[in-house]
């Protein structure tokens, strides 16, 4: 086996020592870091994210998948930096106010890296304001909220309508997602996008970010 | 009738006079705006829980006949408990304070509801060891053993009584949050889990022995898990199984031993995936089915499961935001569910903010209607 599939096969698995190693050894090896990013890591983490949509693996397995990625990210950053490689796409993404689960939010964003889009994580129990205005600020072409409670979905309208106020509604699409939305929920206050697991929210960002563009 | 005959009798198949309108509490907030449009009294509003005498003063207000996520039960949390202190104060002025469950929690000021998780210590073979294992273990303390022989004589006899017989994974994700037991889960000491699983459970088991010694009897016994999402479970129905069937077999069967035959588990999120562990180790009786946010579904699973197969729950509670006529259709889709037999309808969780108190006390009285 290539070490580049042995770091995607470990990375499946979650070994983050094995995965780290292997990217190390790969860096020294001299392979381009892009490709051991792309055909090691996200190709790794994209087929956790089909199987999660499948039901195939568990929110667990998605979880230690993650920290693989992250630890081999980690190590490739530097070099991707000197290498000048592009983002397919800029997002931010929060759990709305008063709400305070993020562990649906945090797979999205890391299924988002995983497909190559820079996600600017706002954190839980972010303000309207807070969301629109990191949208101008960072240039992000998709705001990305979450929510987990029936009483606090209702946050979601008032970003839509922030967004409106601030007049980048045409420049920036709106994606919703968590327990309680629906695809109903989403069109009723007027957002562009609502998915029901991470996996395929990460494939609708893709696209968006590419129509953007 | 008494509501301990209606719901003994309906859990078994037999007829009884009518459904009793049994609910699943509320959430504390629900409590504090139904005090603010004058519905209840603020006193009423405050410190009302699952059993406390002001929630079933406010079950006669309503007209509610019981709560079904009210059993009595034993100590079998950490014993003692971490010392809740704070760790640290942030510069925004949060704090991380240490829970009892050894989570370390972040606390922005000017929230009132849960703290955020930030951190956790049962990370590894040597926390487990150190502060988590003997923490675990079996102590007399733990159960009041002088309420229980006491039990038959004292408790409400109108009423069905569930025994808390703890959970095998649930508190577990209390201690370690969802995301520290996914890596403990796939930690490189592959035993790590299943021990502090067992652990947890074997303790659990000596509870519930001592418990039943003592010669009090339950109508039922009651599981809390809340292991599931959206999607499905927490985690994969395999590991579940791996994991937990031999500890709900062996303290389902002690169950069965002492003459408990209903034994419920309480899990929100769609549970599908983990009935088949449930079931075939012993636990009969789903609760409370949510229907209304996720779409969980009883009639399927008693296709599949068959008349073995009980549920309380079921009843989409969004509907009692809206109006009458929305009540109304749950209740005629009520109506089927408990025509298949076994089946207890209940709002299916707390009730939340938003819910109209008049519909609330409609529902009760309209469901106290339906004769079996
Ligand atoms: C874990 C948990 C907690 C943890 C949160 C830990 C954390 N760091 O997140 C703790 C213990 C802190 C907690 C607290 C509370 N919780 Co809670 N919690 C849960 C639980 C059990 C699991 C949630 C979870 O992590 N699921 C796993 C993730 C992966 O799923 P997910 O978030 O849905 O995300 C998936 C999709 O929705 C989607 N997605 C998510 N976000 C986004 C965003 C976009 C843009 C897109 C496209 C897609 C997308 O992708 C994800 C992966 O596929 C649920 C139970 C349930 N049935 O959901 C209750 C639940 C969400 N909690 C609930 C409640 C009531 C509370 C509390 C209010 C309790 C209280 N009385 O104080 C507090 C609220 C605190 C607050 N202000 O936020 C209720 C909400 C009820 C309702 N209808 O509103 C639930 C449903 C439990 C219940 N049945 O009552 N909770």
């Amino acid at each position: 086996m290539s070490i580049i599939n042995e770091i995607s096969e470990n990375l499946q698995t979650g070994k983050v020592k094995a995965v780290k190693e292997l990217v190390q050894t790969a860096i020294n090896d001299g392979i381009d870091p892009s490709t051991i990013l792309n055909d090691g890591l996200l190709s790794g983490m994209n087929v956790i994210g089909e199987k999660f949509k499948n039901n195939e693996v568990y929110v667990p397995e998605v979880l230690v998948a993650a920290r693989a990625m992250n630890a081999g990210v980690q190590l490739l950053k530097p070099l991707l930096i000197e290498e000048g490689v592009q983002a397919k796409g800029r997002v931010c993404i929060g759990t709305v106010q008063g709400d305070l689960h993020d562990i649906g939010k945090n797979l999205v964003k890391m299924m988002m890296e995983g497909k190559g889009i820079e996600v600017i994580d706002l954190g839980t129990d972010v303000s309207p304001e807070t969301f629109v205005n990191t949208a101008i600020e960072k240039d992000c072409q998709i705001i990305c909220c979450s929510a987990l409670l029936t009483t606090t979905m209702d946050v979601m309208g008032e970003v839509v309508k922030c967004a409106e106020k601030a007049g980048i509604r045409d420049k920036v699409k709106i994606m919703v997602g968590g327990a309680p939305v629906t695809q109903e929920f989403c069109d009723k206050i007027g957002a562009d996008c609502y998915t029901s697991d991470a996996a395929s929210a990460a494939d609708a960002a893709v696209e968006l970010c590419r129509s953007a563009s | 009738m008494t509501n301990r005959e209606r719901i003994m009798n309906i859990l078994h198949f037999k007829d009884a006079d009518r459904l009793p309108a049994v609910h699943f509490g509320y959430w504390g907030e629900l409590l504090l705006e139904w005090a603010e449009q004058g519905k209840i009294s603020k006193d009423l509003a405050i410190g009302n829980y699952d059993g406390s005498e002001k929630e079933i003063e406010l079950d006669r207000i309503i007209g509610w006949d019981c709560n079904w996520s009210r059993p009595v039960g034993y100590n079998n949390g950490l014993f003692p408990p971490f010392e809740h202190k704070v760790l640290e104060v942030l510069p925004d002025g949060s704090q991380r304070v240490q829970s009892p469950d050894g989570l370390i929690e972040r606390i922005k000021p000017g929230t009132v509801s849960i703290p955020s998780e930030d951190d956790y210590l049962l990370k590894d073979r040597e926390a487990f060891e150190t502060l988590y294992k003997p923490k675990m273990q079996f102590f007399p303390e733990r159960i009041d053993l002088e309420y229980f022989r006491n039990f038959n004589n004292t408790r409400p006899q109108d009423v069905a009584v569930g025994l808390a017989v703890g959970s095998v994974l649930g508190n577990i994700r209390n201690m370690t949050s969802v995301v520290g037991m996914s890596y403990l889960i796939y930690d490189e000491d592959e035993d790590l889990f299943a021990d502090i699983v067992d652990t947890y459970a074997d303790m659990q088991y000596k509870c519930l022995e001592a418990v039943l010694q003592t010669g009090a009897k339950f109508d039922f016994a009651h599981y809390w898990e809340d292991i599931c999402f959206k999607n499905g479970p927490l985690i994969s129905p395999e590991l579940f199984e791996k994991y937990c069937a031999k500890h709900y077999k062996k303290r389902n069967d002690l169950c069965h031993k002492y003459g408990i035959d209903i034994i419920s588990l309480d899990c929100d999120g769609v549970v599908e995936k983990l009935l088949p562990t449930w079931f075939n180790n012993g636990v009969n009786t789903m609760f409370p089915i949510e229907v209304g946010v996720w779409g969980d579904q009883f009639e399927p699973a008693r296709k599949k499961f068959g008349n073995g197969l009980l549920g309380v729950g079921g009843m989409d509670k969004t509907a009692l935001r809206k109006d009458k006529a929305a009540v109304d259709a749950e209740i005629e889709r009520m109506k089927r569910l408990v025509s298949l037999g076994g089946f207890i309808p209940c709002p299916d969780h707390r009730l939340m903010p938003g819910t109209k108190f008049e519909l609330v006390q409609y529902y009760a009285e309209e469901i106290k209607k339906i004769r079996i």
